[in-house]
């Protein structure tokens, strides 16, 4: 159901949010039961099923809203424009608590009772890693969308896939040379005090050096803390660039802290999205970082060069022009993660359709069809950007945006290349069985 | 409302079961052995850190402290007088209970099904909405408000009374409760009730709420058929029991006759008989379970256990330190009470055993324990409140649309940003402060019941007040201080 220029025409049909999501709950008791022959006589006609695996309760849960919409618009675009292989989309939606030992129970129960053809939707590293054994355990192909760099490292398993969003790693690295350019030489980094903050203590200082930067100084900040004035005295003087990547609730009294020490003198500002997602830029202590510049994966604000795949998936999806949900201004969305549900379906469909899959039967073809991958085109299927996949290590590589606040709003100032974020592969997961 | 027995329910109940066979999961998840990028949410808890809430705690606590003052210097008997003021309105006969509570019972069980063969997501399938939500949460609130509607919703009397009917033993129950056992089995059961809500690692997933749910109700039914509705509300049915206790907060008063009546918000608590130990107890582990809620939540309390709350490890990783804490916490507010009453009972010289003061002055918690209440649901009732009205338009995820609200856009914003914050924290700290003051009246009132001299009476009440003075900076600390999601 694409229209003439190629993007889903979603107004053309009768399918809501609603069914395309809640679909096979009832069935799912039924496929089970005696005498169920509806589909198995009609192989071809039966539903392609995804077990998405959801932060609906618990830390995650303002993440696993916005990747419920994205994952409802995308399957709900997939199936009117005929679906995979001919055959309808239905989601299954397990919610696991955002806990690694409910995230394992959720895949089991996909495996076994569901019988799902893949579990998808992952955000947190803690739950992927928490239930990555028991997909590969029930040989189950696994598609995560939480930017870990968990599946690319090639600790995890087989049957892992990360083919939607970018992984930490090179995020991290490919900021580097934007900021060795334009932001300072001399740069201070703030992290939180645990595995979040150490992938950036880690991975960022040898991309600087490589680009002539240097981390000068690292301040490790601990979890629980919600004042932070007394460890600004740490940060060097001659400090051009404070990388911050603050998370949870006290980042606004970061910012405002932060603000407040410097007065007008503050130095470059450069930090990850993930901090204010789902928060509004404009909130009251965040005045601080007017002009400031921010990582973010996909562009939380409408920009003036948006393309037309970019325009329809933020209308598909509901979000306004400030990256909030269309009619509710205050619900601001998770931009920079959530296109990964939208994107990694389409990497679904594309290897389903590779391997001509049929069934669980088949699951072993689609880890395979996946491997094969190795590019996807910036387009309706992929708003975010064009990106490379490495099959070796089942991790994509895509462009990162550098923005800008400026006026209240987060403008894109700089695209990386897909290059700057390329590393050298750390293992190879295709010499595993299957 | 039935004032024959102090605690007693003037009738029915709810939904429930204990899952403590699950007690005996793991307590700690082994340490993750890769780096993981977590990425916790600002979350609107960050909004009300950049308040100034130390002015409110000072606030707070200034006015419960003054509201003590006040009192001491007010005669009895204006109080007195002022509590049994009643606005007459109309009678209300019982008629449309038992066909009421069928329809209460039919929509349970619909609700039940649903949870087993709806969504498995818990913000489409009505069952955890309407349990955790509607009922918890919003009858709780409405009870405070209208008075004992649990009276006439609960799914119990309605098919009690069609099948004693129908085997022909009416009203009277084959069997008696020992009286020793007063209401003690409704402490266990709401202890079983409170640990499945804030320590199970799933209490959202329908299909294992259906199974507790389904199973709480028909022990219930089966008790009930054995020792009467009658008998076994009073003693073993948490939610009637937590119900009409709370229903006595309300400015709604119906009598023995039918009679309704509006009153002053608390006053009815003030007629109140004493409860006995049972009673007390279940009072207390009302108050502290959601108090518990509120702290096993924050950055203090995960601290202890060294846990991370930026990368919170899920519910299966606390279910040992949460146990522990709901247990505590309800072990610590008791000794607290019973010895601010004890020593108040010395200050004023004497009196009535400690028991009997204990029992008449634990009454003061339900007007706290409504308070916690509103604070604590009050943005899950604005936003889940929503899922609910949507699910319950197609129970079974069939595509239905049964009242026209399958397709309600649900606006998360409504709690989202500095604003709301801002609103939210003022309702809930308004919330907290106004339920303490309350608390500190109903207990003066029982305070001149117990020493009739008002010099005594004060006396006795100023540890309760140091208490209360406490709980209200604590309630308002729970509210303010970082915390987890």
């Amino acid at each position: 159901m694409a229209d003439k220029n190629g993007f889903f025409d979603l107004s053309k049909t009768t399918l809501t949010r609603r069914t395309a999501l809640k679909g096979l709950a009832a069935g799912a008791g039924l496929a089970v039961a005696p005498g169920f022959v509806r589909y198995s006589q009609a192989q071809s006609s039966a539903p392609i099923k995804i077990g998405f695996q959801s932060h609906r309760t618990g830390i995650g849960a303002a993440y696993g809203r916005w990747y419920e919409k994205t994952t409802a618009a995308a399957v709900k675009a997939i199936n009117a424009a005929g679906g995979i292989n001919g055959r309808q989309i239905e989601v299954i939606i397990e919610d696991d608590g955002t806990d690694p030992g409910r995230g394992a129970e959720v895949v089991g129960k996909f495996a076994t009772q569901h019988k799902t053809d893949i579990v998808f939707g992952t955000l947190f590293s803690h739950v992927v890693i928490g239930s990555a054994p028991a997909a590969g355990e029930n040989k189950m192909p696994y598609f995560v969308v939480s930017e870990g760099h968990h599946v690319a490292s090639t600790k995890l398993n087989r049957y892992v896939f990360q083919p939607g969003i970018t992984d930490v790693k090179s995020q991290i690295q490919s900021m580097a040379p934007w900021i060795a350019a334009n932001a300072g030489k001399k740069v201070t980094q703030i992290f939180p005090d645990f595995a979040f903050g150490y992938d950036h203590r880690d991975y960022l200082p040898p991309a600087l050096k490589a680009q002539g930067a240097e981390v000068i100084a690292q301040i490790a900040i601990p979890p629980t803390e919600s004042s932070f004035t007394k460890y600004f005295p740490q940060i060097p003087p001659e400090t051009e660039v404070i990388y911050h990547v603050m998370v949870g609730p006290a980042v606004l009294t970061f910012v405002k802290e932060l603000g407040e020490f410097y007065g007008s003198n503050l130095p470059q500002l450069f930090g990850f999205m993930d901090s204010l997602e789902a928060t509004d830029i404009n909130s009251p202590g965040l005045e601080f970082l007017d002009g400031s510049h921010f990582w973010e994966g996909s562009p939380r604000y409408a920009q003036a060069d948006d393309s037309a795949a970019q325009k329809a998936y933020r209308a598909a999806v509901g979000i306004d022009d400030n990256g909030a949900a269309v009619g509710d201004p205050k619900d601001v969305s998770t931009a920079s993660h959530m296109f990964g549900c939208w994107e990694t379906l389409y990497v679904v469909k594309k290897a389903m359709e590779d391997a001509g899959y049929k069934g669980p039967e088949d699951r072993a073809k689609l880890v395979e069809a996946t491997e094969a991958l190795t590019a996807f085109a910036e387009g309706p299927e992929h708003p975010q950007g064009p990106k490379t996949f490495n099959g070796k290590i089942h991790q994509c590589f895509g462009i990162q945006n550098i923005s800008k606040v400026e006026g209240g709003k987060l403008k894109v100032v700089h695209k990386t290349k897909i290059e700057d974020g390329l590393y050298e592969p750390e293992g190879d997961y295709t010499t595993q069985a299957l | 409302m039935d004032s024959s027995s102090s605690f007693t329910p003037p009738s029915e109940g709810g939904a429930e079961e204990c899952f403590l066979a699950r007690v005996a999961l793991p307590c700690l998840v082994a340490p993750l052995a890769l780096p993981t990028p977590a990425v916790a949410h600002a979350s609107d808890r960050g909004h009300v850190l950049l308040l100034p809430t130390g002015y409110y705690l000072i606030g707070g606590a200034f006015a419960v402290a003054v509201s003590f003052l006040v009192l001491a210097l007010l005669p009895a008997a204006a109080l007195d007088r002022f509590c049994r003021r009643r606005l007459p309105l109309f009678t209300l006969g019982d008629s449309a209970r038992t066909a009421i509570s069928l329809i209460s019972f039919a929509g349970f069980a619909i609700l039940v099904a649903a949870g087993l063969f709806g969504s498995r997501d818990p913000l489409s399938n009505p069952l955890p909405l309407v349990i955790w939500t509607l009922l918890w949460a919003g009858i709780t609130l409405l009870q405070g408000v209208f008075g004992d509607l649990w009276s006439w919703l609960n799914p119990w009397v309605g098919p009690w009374r069609l099948v004693s009917r129908l085997v022909g033993t009416g009203d009277e129950a084959p069997w008696r409760l020992p009286g020793w056992l007063g209401c003690w089995p409704a402490v266990i059961l709401f202890l079983a009730f409170a640990w499945f809500e804030l320590v199970d690692p799933a209490p959202d997933d329908p299909a294992r709420l259906a199974c507790a749910a389904g199973l709480y109700w028909l022990l219930t039914f089966l008790a009930m058929l054995a020792f009467g509705y009658r008998g076994w509300s009073r003693s073993g049915e948490f939610l009637t029991i937590f119900f009409s206790m709370v229903a006595r907060f309300a400015p709604a008063e119906r009598d023995e006759n039918g009679w309704l009546a509006l009153c002053w918000p608390a006053a009815q608590l003030l007629a109140a008989e004493p409860l006995p130990p049972g009673g007390i107890a279940f009072l207390l582990l009302a108050l502290s379970s959601v108090s518990f809620d509120g702290l096993s939540k924050t950055f203090f309390w995960l601290g202890l256990f060294g846990v991370n709350p930026l990368e919170f490890p899920g519910r299966t990783a606390v279910i040992g330190s949460g146990s522990l804490g709901l247990v505590l916490t309800f072990a610590m507010l008791t000794a607290v009470f019973l010895l601010a009453v004890w020593l108040g009972q010395r200050l004023a010289g004497g009196g009535p055993p400690l028991g009997q003061a204990a029992g008449l002055l634990v009454w003061s918690i339900v007007s706290i324990a409504l308070a916690y209440h509103v604070a604590h649901y009050l943005t899950a009732l604005l936003v889940d409140g929503q899922y609910a009205l949507a699910s319950l338009s197609d129970p079974f995820a069939l595509g239905w649309n049964l009242f026209g609200t399958a397709d309600l856009q649900v606006e998360a914003g409504i709690v989202a940003g500095a604003e709301s914050a801002w609103w939210l924290w003022n309702i809930q700290a308004g919330a907290i402060i106004l339920g303490h003051v309350l608390a500190v009246l109903v207990a003066h009132g029982f305070a001149w019941r117990l020493h009739p001299q008002p010099g005594r009476a004060a006396l006795s009440q100023f540890p309760l007040t140091l208490l209360m003075i406490a709980y209200t900076v604590f309630g308002l600390w729970l509210l303010a201080t970082p915390t987890v999601g």
